[in-house]
């Protein structure tokens, strides 16, 4: 399979990293300001299959320990394939590039950083020709759905520079796609089963705007895999007739739902945290978390180490949520997913969040829409609900308009049970009972939960449903 | 079950005017309103409760008996022979036998971890107060006695939550011990079953120790960086006055810092430890230095670096009074399990106790107060090395003196059949006769430093000394480092973990534990940890295995501690603590379940190990396994569906759980979704096996990662290494392939164009990945099914 390359090709070698003193050439990297990969989908006749060719230098030309520029422009084009896949296929340069004994790639785009080592240099790894007949043999392998292929290497030169700036533009125009792509516009979502072997009940639904729980499967992805290999854990969802615009229920997803969860959960909305919100698995990468005391949402990510607004972590609030099931107010999401027009739309969108932790905020810096994002608070703003309150209020949050005149009322409140300190001490306690008068003197009284209970026992607002 | 659910102290009480002082309500213990997760089937179990699931795992994994002794000598009746299918005068059979003796080791493993557990938390309400609360990892941990959850059904909140579960482990146990007496169990499989019951309140027990210990002292809490602490014999300062700790219970040697830091005398000693008191007490204070594991004993006391040895309970020597003595240091035990024959000393006067060990009136003391000990041993150190420097007490020979002594060996190979690792003696000594001391040196590295060589050399050759001169050198440069136990593994790192495990980023976890019965060293154990770690596994290790790792340095000097992150994920290598740590290991596990699928913990134990059996990806590896514990921690993961691979001379262990690949009906589950029967192969193919050489266990440890559950990439990247070491060690392709490559998703893709061949000539055809179970109580298909 790897005949023409001098050197192991294998999953084994995906971890390797190159010293810089082990090095024999470096090919992009920070000292390079122009470098670029790129996978462009051709037409059948516009493609010479298996040629590989080098503009510039070839590998065994170059200097020893220095940097260089470098190109990759990998094109393929196949009756299946679409521009749209054009993005994920490229990723599999930078894994098929690890999959080579002594070669190491970082990142990927306009930022690559290779290295190809010493030892692999003198075992006789001297040419681009030998990584480049790796690389087809390992796209032919992976992805049948390639029928033709070649690529070309670039280490300097006019062309490097024209096709430098032909990447950048295509890079660009790709990301704007991908943005502005609607769920309307399209007539397929994708499911993913992966988390099933975890969290055998969760149901992803993969949509434009609505990335995978865990952030790492877009709409794309999803594409893609489905396409490579149809009966993998990566398949269509027809979406069917659109139920719901606003909470985005769909008949072909509550079908899936029902048929994936052998029952359990049969209407999905796919833009709320309420009613008959997406499941949780168990990776999502942040958390939505209704707060009732200010009817906004927090949220979470899992790197957030300290207590959030409500005085609980990350992890028992995930811990609420989680395992395949619809829990109301508590809504476990991917960061990409808070980019989205459509993130949390039945429940007021950006309007409904109240704090966050300023990480994820500086993140999404342009994301947030300016008429609220100076209102939303951070672990620096509020650490606690009554200082959420007034911040919400100095800064004029538009929940708080909403807020109803009742607030006050009082509501059943549980409280924590508190490690060590007794809910109740006093130095001298009479107790009458029956005649006899009782004192207790240093009393203390540990209790496991006290419930404090309105005389008229009101009903909680349930939220946005 | 005793679950005090009320609590009531009165300190002073009037009748007539009816005056109370100082009284204290307690209400509503552990078991209550406050949890509301739904308890499980079996809360705080029976073996009987669990045999059901113990036999649907021995079904899979038949005892194959490797009997180290043939004989039966419990009772009058014999000795009894049971060789050749004889009963013995009771009428037992030879596998019944052999599984009883399984069963006496796991009892005491769990016993002693569960007395352990005991004395600390006993010790530690007497010091901090029984509302003392558990604080395993701050807000990082939420579940934070996963093993106490899953059995017990029970979520502690304070130290004194922890005595009802000493309480249940206590009558446990007496019960298990019970049947292994004569005319009681008859049947392997119930000697088996009681095994497994015995580890997994083990577990409990190794659990409950390290929560209350870490809650109390300064202990990382869950800290994926926790420090660098040194470890070695070269980082020692003998100027100094030299405190040596052995043992595991920590609380003398945590008494021990605290004294010198009070009394400003933090620099001016060195507190060093071998074996797992050692690895606490850098939890405890990261400036104190690791000698290394159990072998460590003889070498370094006979060096005479340590003036006061203190010693507390499990893997110390039995010889260490005669040992200290030889090197004119003053022995203090400390506990009550350990007591040495020394006059117990816990009630008199400091100033008598140390004049008397100072002047060398008494070899040693017992002292039964923690408190105590940190005073005594400190003042007695500072004190007893000026005397020492008078007296003779290094046993290391120079190299003048080590020419004549292998001069005297006649070569008559006794201590080679005597060396559990059967080093070449003689052989060595033959050419350190002529001053080449090479091979000598080489012998050092694997020994295990049990000494038995001098005991039956008749040239009274002090041999295992010959070594340690032999190699001076290499014991001067033992310096090295090793992160800090850092206790439990944070939920959020369970949480991120997750996607990589399902896109096949992350191939397993491995777990390096145990003790330091090494065949060939300690090295091999960092040479392992460091290949996965290189392959993205996460490793995680513990104990005497923890240090092994620390005791390697790469091509740059680096220890592996320095080399790879602490961090629960790809690639770390991530020391979780002690023996008693271990549970972090098993809660891990456990962890998984709740995180991910939500499932209950509590008590409901079998679900929840059906769900790691089938589904979570690691494996054990105590390649020095040796003690009673080491038998009843692994058997802790056996039930819990972990399975762990054992050095060569785990086979002394008396037999192993091992699948049969080649029967085909073992290897169906049921899919959970469909209730239907499905082939899944043999994954993982053994629960418990010994491995004589590094390169087979590393084969063995990519292999046993395989689960059903396996998504196609996650199968594919385990098949890579499984396919990867095997060609390495074995030079061909493994003869077995096909039965783990489910479609051709499974394949890897690089080598597909070896694979295709092989599969097209087995015939196999695609199989369905299930939502695995081996419980028929897991179906989850139900009517309102589309």
């Amino acid at each position: 399979m790897f005949e023409d390359i001098p050197v192991e090709v294998g999953l084994v070698y995906e971890g390797e990293r190159i010293r810089k003193e082990d090095m024999r050439v470096e090919l992009g990297g920070p000292k390079v300001s122009e470098k670029f990969e790129i996978i462009l989908v051709k037409g059948q006749d516009e493609i010479e299959d298996g040629k590989i060719f080098i503009k510039g230098q070839d590998l065994s030309e170059l200097e020893e320990g220095k940097s260089y520029p470098i190109g990759i422009l990998v094109e393929v084009s196949g009756e299946k394939l679409e521009n749209d896949l054009e993005g994920v296929l490229e990723r599999r340069i930078h894994e098929y590039f690890n999959y080579i004994q002594g070669v190491m790639h970082l990142n990927q785009r306009y930022d690559i950083w290779i290295r190809v080592g010493k030892k692999s240099f003198s075992k006789g790894l001297t040419s681009f020709m030998q990584i480049g007949s790796a690389l087809i043999s390992l796209y032919r392998n992976e992805l049948p759905i390639i029928e033709k292929i070649q690529i070309t290497f670039f280490t300097g030169g006019e062309e490097f520079k024209s096709y430098y700036h032909k990447a950048m533009e295509r890079y660009e125009n790709r990301d704007s796609r991908a943005r502005g792509l609607l769920d309307e516009e399209v007539d397929t979502f994708y499911g993913c089963a992966l988390c099933q072997s975890f969290a055998p009940s969760h149901i992803c639904v993969i949509t434009p705007q609505r990335y995978a729980n865990c952030g790492a499967i877009s709409w794309f992805d999803g594409r893609a895999a489905a396409r490579m290999d149809p009966d993998g854990p990566i398949f269509s969802i027809a979406k069917g007739d659109l139920i719901d615009c606003e909470h985005g229920e769909y008949a072909g997803v509550n079908e899936h739902a029902s048929r994936r969860s052998m029952g359990e959960v049969d209407r999905v909305w796919l833009y709320s945290a309420f009613g008959y919100p997406h499941t949780s698995c168990g990776c999502f990468e942040a958390i939505a978390f209704f707060i009732p005391e200010v009817e906004g949402f927090g949220i979470v990510h899992r790197r957030f180490a300290g207590p959030t607004v409500n005085g609980l972590a990350f992890s028992t609030l995930a811990d609420s949520t989680a395992g395949g099931r619809q829990i109301e107010g508590f809504h476990g999401i991917s960061i990409e997913y808070m980019r989205s027009v459509k993130f949390l739309q039945a429940d007021g969108g950006w309007n409904a969040i109240v704090w966050m932790p300023a990480e994820i905020k500086n993140t999404l810096t342009g994301i947030i829409p300016d008429s609220v994002v100076s209102a939303i608070a951070t672990e620096n703003d509020a650490q606690d609900v009554a200082s959420l309150k007034t911040f919400l209020i100095d800064n004029n949050h538009p929940l708080v308009s909403g807020w109803r005149e009742e607030e006050s009322e009082e509501r059943e409140i549980e409280t924590g049970y508190s490690g060590n300190a007794p809910v109740f001490s006093m130095g001298e306690l009479p107790v009458m009972a029956g005649g006899i008068k009782i004192i207790l003197k240093n009393a203390k009284i540990y209790a496991e939960k006290i419930i404090i209970q309105p005389v008229d026992n009101k009903n909680l607002k349930s939220g946005g449903k | 079950m005793n679950k005090r659910n009320i609590h009531i102290s009165l300190n002073e009480a009037k009748s007539s005017a009816g005056s109370l002082k100082g009284l204290d309500i307690q209400v509503g213990k552990i078991k209550g309103e406050f949890w509301d997760e739904k308890e499980g089937p079996t809360p705080f179990p029976d073996h009987i409760d669990l045999r059901n699931w113990d036999r649907t795992l021995l079904a899979r994994y038949k005892p194959l008996y490797l009997p180290f002794c043939d004989l039966c000598c419990l009772c009058t009746y014999g000795k009894c022979d049971l060789s050749g299918g004889k009963r013995g005068a009771c009428g037992i059979g030879m596998e019944a036998q052999q599984s009883r003796i399984v069963l006496l080791a796991a009892c005491i493993g769990a016993a002693t971890h569960t007395s352990h557990g005991r004395h600390l938390v006993t010790h530690l309400i007497g010091k901090y107060g029984r509302r003392t609360p558990i604080n395993v990892g701050g807000s990082n941990v939420d579940v934070e006695a996963p093993v106490i959850r899953l059995v017990c059904g029970i979520k502690p909140k304070t130290l004194s939550d922890l005595e009802t579960v000493l309480d249940y482990l206590e009558s446990q146990l007496t019960e298990l011990l019970a049947t292994a007496h004569t005319g009681q169990e008859s049947d392997p499989i119930d000697f088996e079953s009681k095994v497994f019951h015995a580890g997994m309140l083990d577990h409990v027990a190794l659990e409950l120790a390290d929560m209350a210990q870490i809650s109390v002292f300064d202990f990382p809490k869950a800290d994926p960086d926790a420090e660098l602490v040194k470890l070695g014999l070269g980082t020692i300062d003998s100027k100094k006055p030299v405190i040596l700790v052995i043992g595991h219970n920590v609380p003398p040697a945590v008494d021990i810092i605290r004294y010198s830091q009070k009394h400003d005398l933090s620099d001016k000693i060195e507190v060093t430890g071998i074996c797992c008191t050692a690895i606490d007490l850098t939890r405890q204070d990261p400036h104190a230095k690791i000698v290394g594991p159990i072998s460590w004993q003889l070498r370094y006391i006979r060096s005479g670096v340590p003036d006061v040895i203190v010693v507390d309970e499990q893997c110390v020597r039995a010889d260490l009074l005669i040992e200290a003595g030889n090197v004119s240091a003053p022995l203090i035990a400390t506990s009550s399990k350990n007591c040495a024959g020394l006059v117990d000393r816990t009630l008199d006067n400091p100033d008598d106790i140390i004049s008397d060990l100072v002047s060398g009136k008494v070899p040693g003391v017992l002292i039964l107060d923690p408190d105590k000990v940190g005073e005594i041993a400190v003042r007695t150190a500072v004190l007893v090395k000026e005397t020492r420097r008078t007296k003779k007490v290094s046993f290391i020979p120079t190299d003048q003196e080590l020419i004549e002594l292998a001069k005297r060996c006649g070569g008559c190979m006794e201590c080679t059949r005597a060396c559990p690792n059967e080093t070449p003696i003689p052989e060595a000594m033959k050419s350190a006769a002529l001053g080449n001391f090479v091979s000598l040196a080489e012998i050092y590295d694997s020994c295990i430093g049990c000494g038995r060589c001098e005991d039956v050399c008749n040239k009274d050759i002090p041999i295992h000394n010959t070594l340690v001169a032999a190699a001076r050198k290499k014991v001067i440069s033992e310096q090295f480092f090793v992160r800090a136990g850092r206790g439990a593994i944070q939920d959020i790192e369970i949480r991120e973990v997750g996607g990589p495990i399902v896109l096949g980023e992350i191939p397993g976890v491995v777990a390096f534990v145990g003790c330091a019965n090494f065949p060939k060293g300690v090295s091999e154990v960092a040479e392992m940890a460091r290949e996965f770690a290189k392959r993205r596994y996460i490793c995680v290790a513990s104990g005497c295995s923890a240090m092994a790792i620390g005791m390697y340095k790469n091509e740059d000097g680096q220890t592996p501690y320095e080399e790879y992150h602490g961090r629960f994920e790809a690639g770390g290598i991530v020391n979780v603590g002690s023996c008693v740590s271990n549970a972090h290991i098993s809660g891990a596990a456990i962890k998984i379940a709740s995180i991910f699928a939500k499932r209950n913990l509590r008590g409901n134990y079998e679900e929840i190990a059906d769900y790691v059996y089938n589904r979570v990806g690691a494996v054990g590896v105590a390649w020095g396994a040796m003690s009673q514990k080491a038998a009843a921690i692994a058997s802790g993961f056996w039930r819990l569906g972990i399975p762990v691979i054992v050095g060569p001379h785990g086979a002394k262990y008396r037999r192993m759980l091992m699948g049969r690949k080649d029967n085909e009906e073992d290897w169906y589950v049921y899919d959970t979704r469909t209730g239907e029967k499905v082939y899944v192969g043999p994954v993982p193919e053994h629960l418990f096996i010994t491995a004589e050489t590094k390169e087979e266990a590393m084969v063995l440890i990519a292999k046993l990662c395989m689960r059903p559950n396996d998504t196609s990439r996650g199968r594919s990247m385990k098949l890579t290494h499984y396919i990867d070491l095997y060609k390495r060690l074995y030079g061909i392709m493994p003869d077995d392939i096909h039965l783990y490559i489910r479609s051709s998703a499974d394949i890897p893709i690089t080598m597909k164009e070896e694979i295709l061949p092989i599969i097209t000539e087995k015939g196999q055809s695609d199989q369905i990945i299930p939502d695995p179970t081996l419980l028929t109580s897991q179906i989850r298909k139900r009517n309102g099914a589309k």
